[in-house]
């Protein structure tokens, strides 16, 4: 075992966090201000990269502007799915809600291949190539791909730019306060209705931005949400339900150490080390990294 | 008003499933009729794997037409057509297990073929030996289909290459070829092991690769030592860790054991994000046009095992009839036709050959048949040249090849050209410049 390639193992597993950080925070989103556990979130992002594939080979777009535009519109799918499908069955019971989730999953995958099946460029499996393919920059310390750069960036970028909307806009006060208590902001006038369908719609574009991991030529498939979905899940339980900071720090652990069990004990460990982390965690403080005891 | 809600739930997620299970018209339940012989294909024709099993379903379709328009197959003194009938896995062992059971139990058919994936025909192979029903398999690669003892095996063949006889070809060819290039160009002595890192698949194909590689370096005296093992889980996305701990260990090849969607990152990753700057090797389900698309100038020089390929006809007595195969399919389907479509093809006109043989349509004495069966070579390679089922695991023997991608600026991909056996060869290997190895 070399001990030297600790480091390059440790900055690995620190990006594949970004990844798990913008799953989660989008999850989070919508907890937080809904209480809806949107088991579909994997597919939103697969939904979001095959948007992303669609503009880039039917009207020839950059990648990377048409990511941005995919972001754009998942906002507005969110909002749509907020409507249609989550807001008319709010509070009839939390079996409604898991049910139209799971139900989601299906239709998202299950539209996505039968779309795929009738366009001539889609494949089995797809991938975006994209055009900072093999260009580098380097750090002195080490050289990086360009495209891993730009993830890290937009993930810091998306991260901040959702805590100064949240400190510091009306809109994004008014949202935190539906999440702490949702009957009380109501009462001070808050239209937490509008609030759900913000949350949805914001979370909706956090996943597409974890898409943008697709964009360095990894195949995908219909079916590449879930795994991800599920590890997103286990993040925000770990960080603790409905904090952003425990998103962070919960998608930064778990990328670390998923590799560098990977590196130890080999890569059957790299998904089972998760839950364990979980389970450790959940013992110790079931509230979460940094979730707050309920009252 | 809560009732109503439940309905709507449950429509939704039925016309989900429904999606999800789409089924073809041809999969009902289908009354045997006189003059009639049935083979079952079990293929993926929804789900993670469809293109694959669609293609399995268009070359046995061909197959059949084939036959048919030929006069169909005498059985008694009865000139009988061939009727396909499609059991779709969806890509996963329990859907294959309905689908095995239905064509066997429902469908009544005479023989079945196909089986893509080693751990889906290993769920329904059990029901196929329960019912003592015939099974040509050209889909699953590892050995254990025909060699496990928890049930009787005795109805299955194989025919499709087993990941002992990829493990074997491709370190034969790397000990031959790559081992000599790279003593020479590092002056290394010629006693010197090559060292080879595995990246494998968890799971039986993967497990299978690995295991048929270890055989090959002990049984052929290979000198090749494997100095890392590194596992993943199926339909990983991230293989830097892996690649960093197989570059630690220092290697000279790396041997992925993988499937299309984890072969391209595999080498994007290793030789963009890890500079891992070698020699890969890879299996031959990913002898696919998507392959060169996906690597693109990446998987210059890499090494593809194969036996049926989109860009390449080995010259020989084949030539002719594979570009007759290729033309016909194109004609029928308008694409070009996978590795799995031609095993299946082939697997189609087996079952004919061996019912014609048998002269009857008993399960027992279609196996027989297929036990003493000598047929000419189709449209791959064979061994001796004849497709013969071996007497110890009833396995027929391919005639594998070795592929070096080479940038093609026309086409702004790599292509393939035969570098290895002999008698195929169309170009020698090249080590590239910007190799490096291990070390001394």
């Amino acid at each position: 075992m070399d001990l030297a390639v600790l480091p390059e193992i440790v900055f690995w597993g620190l990006y594949a966090g970004c990844i798990y950080i913008l799953l989660a925070v989008g999850l989070n989103l919508i907890f937080g201000v809904m209480r809806v556990v949107n088991f579909a979130h994997g597919e939103l992002m697969v939904l979001a990269i095959y948007i992303t594939f669609f503009l880039h080979n039917i009207l020839d777009l950059n990648p990377y502007l048409a990511f941005a535009l995919s972001i754009i519109s998942m906002f507005f799918v969110g909002v749509g799915i907020e409507r249609v499908c989550f807001r008319p069955i709010m509070g009839t019971g939390k079996l409604n809600e898991i049910f139209m989730s799971l139900a989601l999953i299906y239709l998202i995958q299950n539209s996505i291949f039968i779309t795929c099946n009738n366009v001539d460029f889609c494949n089995d499996l797809n991938r975006i190539r994209s055009p900072l393919g093999y260009e580098e920059i380097s750090f002195g310390f080490m050289e990086l791909g360009a495209d891993h750069v730009v993830i890290i960036c937009v993930t810091i970028s998306l991260v901040v730019m959702l805590y100064l909307f949240m400190k510091k806009t009306s809109t994004g006060k008014a949202m935190m306060a539906t999440s702490q208590n949702r009957e009380v902001a109501m009462l001070t006038g808050i239209n937490v209705e509008r609030m759900d369908m913000l949350a949805f719609g914001l979370g909706s574009s956090f996943a597409a931005a974890a898409s943008l991991f697709w964009i360095s030529e990894i195949p995908f498939t219909p079916y590449s949400g879930s795994i991800n979905a599920i590890k997103a899940f286990a993040v925000i339980i770990l960080g603790g339900l409905g904090s952003i900071s425990g998103a962070i720090a919960g998608g930064l652990i778990y990328g670390v150490a998923e590799n560098i069990s990977a590196y130890l004990f080999g890569g059957g460990w790299k998904h089972a080390t998760s839950f364990i982390i979980l389970i450790i965690v959940l013992i110790i403080r079931p509230t979460g990294l940094f979730g707050e005891k309920e009252e | 008003m809560v009732d109503k809600k439940i309905i709507l739930v449950s429509m939704l997620l039925l016309i989900s499933f429904l999606g999800c299970t789409e089924q073809p018209t041809e999969t009902t339940t289908t009354i045997k009729a006189a003059g009639e012989i049935k083979i079952g294909l079990v293929a993926p024709l929804t789900g993670g794997a469809s293109t694959t099993g669609n293609d399995m379903q268009e070359a046995a379709e061909l197959a059949v037409e084939e036959i048919n328009a030929a006069g169909g197959i005498t059985v008694g003194k009865e000139k009988m057509r061939v009727v396909l009938i499609k059991g779709d896995t969806e890509t996963n062992p329990e859907q294959g297990v309905k689908a095995v059971t239905k064509l066997i139990t429902e469908d009544e058919v005479d023989i079945l073929i196909g089986g893509f994936s080693s751990a889906i025909t290993y769920a329904d192979q059990k029901i196929a030996s329960e019912n003592e029903m015939p099974f040509i398999i050209t889909g699953a690669s590892s050995p254990i289909v025909t060699k496990r003892d928890d049930i009787d095996t005795s109805y299955f063949f194989h025919h499709c290459p087993t990941t002992d006889d990829y493990g074997r070809d491709t370190l034969i060819f790397v000990d031959e070829v790559v081992r000599p290039a790279i003593n020479a160009r590092f002056n290394y002595s010629d006693d010197r092991k090559l060292r080879l890192g595995m990246l494998y698949q968890d799971g039986k194909y993967g497990e299978g690769v690995l295991e048929g590689a270890k055989k090959a370096i002990e049984s052929e005296g290979l000198m090749i030592e494997i100095v890392a093992e590194e596992k993943f889980t199926r339909s990983e996305t991230d293989y830097r860790t892996a690649l960093t701990a197989i570059k630690s260990a220092g290697v000279d090849v790396v041997y992925p054991a993988a499937f299309l969607n984890e072969q391209t990152p595999i080498v994007v990753q290793g030789r963009k994000d890890i500079g891992l700057n070698t020699i890969y090797l890879s299996v031959e389900c990913n002898d696919d046009p998507d392959y060169y698309a996906g690597v693109g100038q990446l998987g210059e020089y890499s090494i593809q095992e194969s036996r049926f390929g989109p860009y390449v006809i080995p010259a020989g007595s084949l030539k002719a009839k594979v570009e007759r195969f290729r033309s016909a399919f194109k004609t029928k389907w308008g694409s070009q036709p996978s590795m799995m479509g031609a095993s299946t093809y082939e697997g189609v006109y087996i079952a004919a050959q061996a019912i014609d043989d048998a002269d009857s349509l008993v399960n027992e004495d279609i196996r027989d048949s297929l036990n003493d069966l000598k047929m000419d070579e189709m449209i791959e390679a064979m061994q001796g040249g004849t497709i013969e089922f071996s007497e110890d695991a009833r396995e027929s023997k391919f005639q594998l090849y070795m592929q070096q991608l080479i940038w093609d600026d026309a086409v702004g991909e790599t292509r393939p050209v035969i570098v290895w056996p002999d008698n195929l060869k169309e170009a020698d290997f090249i080590l590239p410049e910007w190799y490096e190895s291990s070390g001394d």
